[in-house]
C-alpha cells in the first residue's frame, strides 16, 4: 500500500486526514480517507442518519463549458434535459456511449445559459471532458471546455443538523433540492469564495460545498469544528458508500458503467427521451422500445450474512438470474443490503439468493430506497 | 500501535490462543490488529459445539462493513463452545477483542500442541 500511494494523487485536506488517523484508500486514482480514527463506518454511517457527518470528496472532477451557448451543447451531448432546470439550479446528468452506455454520471452546475460547471466522478474526468471537447471540435463551437480536477475541494456536509453546522460557519442553505449559490464568506479574518448546493449522496439533508484549492483547508477545519460542536463527526467514504447503498443510489463501476444503459439500471428519468440529440440517443430509444435485457432490483437479505458486489443471485432452482453490482451491511437496517442487475422476469416480493462463497444467502426483492429519504425534509 | 498481550499466544493468520486449561481447553479470537484491519464487524460464522476441527484449515468467517476474513483453526481439536454473544453484537469483537469478543473454545486433540503457536513477541515482529 505505501508503494500504491505515491503513485495516488493527494487532495488538499490529505494531511489533515492523516493527522486524524484516517484509513486511507484508493478512490479513483485518489488517495482518499475511508474511515477515521475513533469512527468507523457503523459510527460515521450512524452520525449521518441522527446527527451530521462531513465528507471530504475533493477526489470528485470538476469542469466547466464557457462561451456562447454553452448550455444549448452540453444539451446536445449529456443526457439530461437542461431545459428542465433555471440558472441557479443543478442537474443530474449521464455522459453515454454511442452504445447507450454509461461513461460517467455527474452533475452539471447551470451558472448560466453560457457557464456550466461540472462534477464528474474522478476517475471518469478525464473521459468526460475529453468527450466533450471531440464534440465541440466536430461542431467547430467556440467554446472553452476546461478539466479543473485540482482548482476546487468539494465538501459534503449531511444529515439532520446540516442546517446546524452551515450557519455556523455563516454559510449559505439554498432552500431548494439541487439549487445552488454563490457565496463569499469570512473565515478567520480572509473573505473566501465558494459555491453551496443542495445535494447530496446519502439521502440526508445536506449541501455540498465547493471552495478553491488553496481555500479548501480553512473551510474544512471551520466545518469540522462546526460538526464537532453540534454532536457529528468527519466521515469517510466507508460510510458515504453503506449510506448511498441503503438509498439505492447508483455509483458508477458498479451499477453503472460502459457495459450498462442508464435503461438496464433504472435512470431513465435522468434522461431527456424528448430532446433532438444526446450520445447514445439512437441505441438507447431502441432499448426503451424493445425492453432492457437486465434490469435493476433491491435485494434485502432474509438470512445473517453480508451480501458483496459481483455474485451470481440464484433463482428457487438454483438458475442463475443475475449478479449484484453493490452489497454490503446496512447499519441503519442491522441488514444484508444489495442492489443486482438481474433477468426481467423477476418480480418484487420475490424470493432469491445469493452465492456468497458456496453458501446460499437468502433475499427478497425490493424496490430502493431500502430506508426512507429525508433529502427534501 | 495495536495491543499484544504478552501472556497469550498467536497464530500467523491474526489470531490469539489462550494457555490451556487443565483440561486442555483453549479459548481462541481474534486479534486486535485483525480487528483493526477488518473494521466494524458485522457477522461471524463460527464452528457449532461439537465440530472436529484441524489446524490451520477454515472453520469459520468474520464480515466487516468493508471486507470478509477466514477463521482458522490454530490447532487441532473439538469445539466445545462458541461464543453466542457475538450472534447478538458482533462489534465485541472490535470493542474487545481479547475479552468479550472471543470466538469459540477447543479442546486440543494433543495440549503439547500450543507450544507450536507464535510468542506474543513472534507475533509483533510479524505485525511490526
Amino acid at each position: 500500500m505505501s508503494e500504491l500511494s505515491e503513485e495516488l494523487l493527494h487532495g488538499p485536506l490529505h494531511q489533515w486526514h492523516v493527522d486524524h488517523g484516517a484509513k486511507m484508500a484508493e478512490f479513483g486514482g485518489w488517495l482518499m480517507p475511508l474511515q477515521y480514527d475513533g469512527g468507523g463506518v457503523v459510527a460515521e454511517h450512524t452520525a449521518v442518519r441522527t446527527a451530521v457527518g462531513l465528507f471530504d470528496v475533493s477526489h470528485l472532477g470538476k469542469a466547466e463549458i464557457r462561451g456562447a451557448g454553452a448550455v444549448a451543447f452540453a444539451n446536445r451531448c449529456l443526457s439530461n434535459d437542461l431545459e428542465r432546470i433555471q440558472p441557479g439550479h443543478a442537474q443530474y446528468t449521464l455522459a453515454l456511449t454511442d452504445r447507450g452506455t454509461v461513461t460517467d454520471d455527474l452533475i452539471a452546475y447551470m451558472r448560466g445559459e453560457d457557464d456550466l460547471f461540472l462534477i464528474p466522478n474522478a476517475a471518469n474526468t478525464a473521459a468526460v471532458v475529453a468527450a466533450l471537447e471531440a464534440a465541440r471540435a466536430a461542431e467547430g463551437a467556440e467554446l472553452e471546455i476546461t478539466d479543473l480536477h485540482r482548482s476546487y475541494g468539494v465538501f459534503a456536509v449531511q444529515g439532520p443538523l446540516a442546517n446546524t453546522v452551515m450557519a455556523a460557519v455563516g454559510l449559505p442553505q439554498p432552500a431548494d433540492y439541487m439549487s445552488f449559490v454563490d457565496a463569499t464568506v469570512n473565515i478567520n479574518g480572509a473573505d473566501v469564495a465558494l459555491t453551496v448546493c443542495r445535494t447530496g449522496y446519502t439521502g440526508e439533508l445536506g449541501y455540498e460545498v465547493v471552495p478553491a484549492w488553496h481555500d479548501a483547508a480553512a473551510v474544512w477545519e471551520a466545518l469540522a469544528a462546526a460538526v464537532e460542536i453540534a454532536g457529528g463527526r468527519a466521515a469517510g467514504l466507508g460510510a458515504r458508500d453503506t449510506l448511498r447503498t441503503e438509498m439505492g443510489y447508483a455509483l458508477h463501476g458498479h451499477e453503472l458503467s460502459t457495459e450498462i444503459t442508464p435503461v438496464e439500471a433504472g435512470i431513465g428519468w435522468a434522461v431527456g427521451w424528448k430532446k433532438a440529440a444526446f450520445w447514445g440517443k439512437e441505441v438507447l430509444t431502441a432499448q426503451k422500445a424493445d425492453g432492457a435485457p437486465r434490469k435493476s432490483v433491491g435485494l434485502l437479505a432474509t438470512d445473517r450474512g453480508v451480501p458483496r458486489a459481483g455474485v451470481n443471485v440464484l433463482d428457487a432452482e438454483g438458475n442463475i438470474v443475475g449478479h449484484t453490482t453493490s452489497g454490503t451491511f446496512s447499519p441503519t437496517l442491522g441488514n444484508g443490503v444489495a442492489l443486482a442487475l438481474v433477468d426481467p422476469a423477476v418480480e418484487l416480493g420475490q424470493a432469491l439468493a445469493l452465492d456468497i462463497r458456496g453458501r446460499r444467502l437468502g433475499v427478497n426483492v425490493v424496490k430502493p430506497p431500502f430506508v426512507k429519504a429525508s433529502t427534501k425534509a | 500501535m495495536s495491543s499484544i498481550p504478552a501472556d497469550l499466544s498467536y497464530t500467523a493468520e491474526h489470531e490469539w490462543v489462550l494457555t490451556p486449561t487443565a483440561g486442555g481447553v483453549v479459548r481462541v479470537g481474534i486479534t486486535d490488529f485483525a480487528q483493526d484491519a477488518l473494521g466494524d464487524v458485522v457477522y461471524v460464522q463460527m464452528p457449532e459445539a461439537g465440530t472436529e476441527v484441524s489446524a490451520d484449515t477454515v472453520v469459520g468467517e468474520v464480515e466487516s462493513t468493508k471486507s470478509v476474513s477466514d477463521i482458522y483453526a490454530p490447532l487441532t481439536g473439538t469445539v466445545t463452545a462458541r461464543n453466542e454473544a457475538l450472534d447478538a453484537d458482533p462489534s465485541l469483537i472490535n470493542s474487545d477483542p481479547y475479552g468479550d469478543g472471543w470466538l469459540v473454545e477447543i479442546t486440543l486433540a494433543d495440549a503439547a500442541s500450543y507450544s507450536t503457536l507464535l510468542s506474543a513477541a513472534e507475533y509483533q515482529e510479524k505485525v511490526g
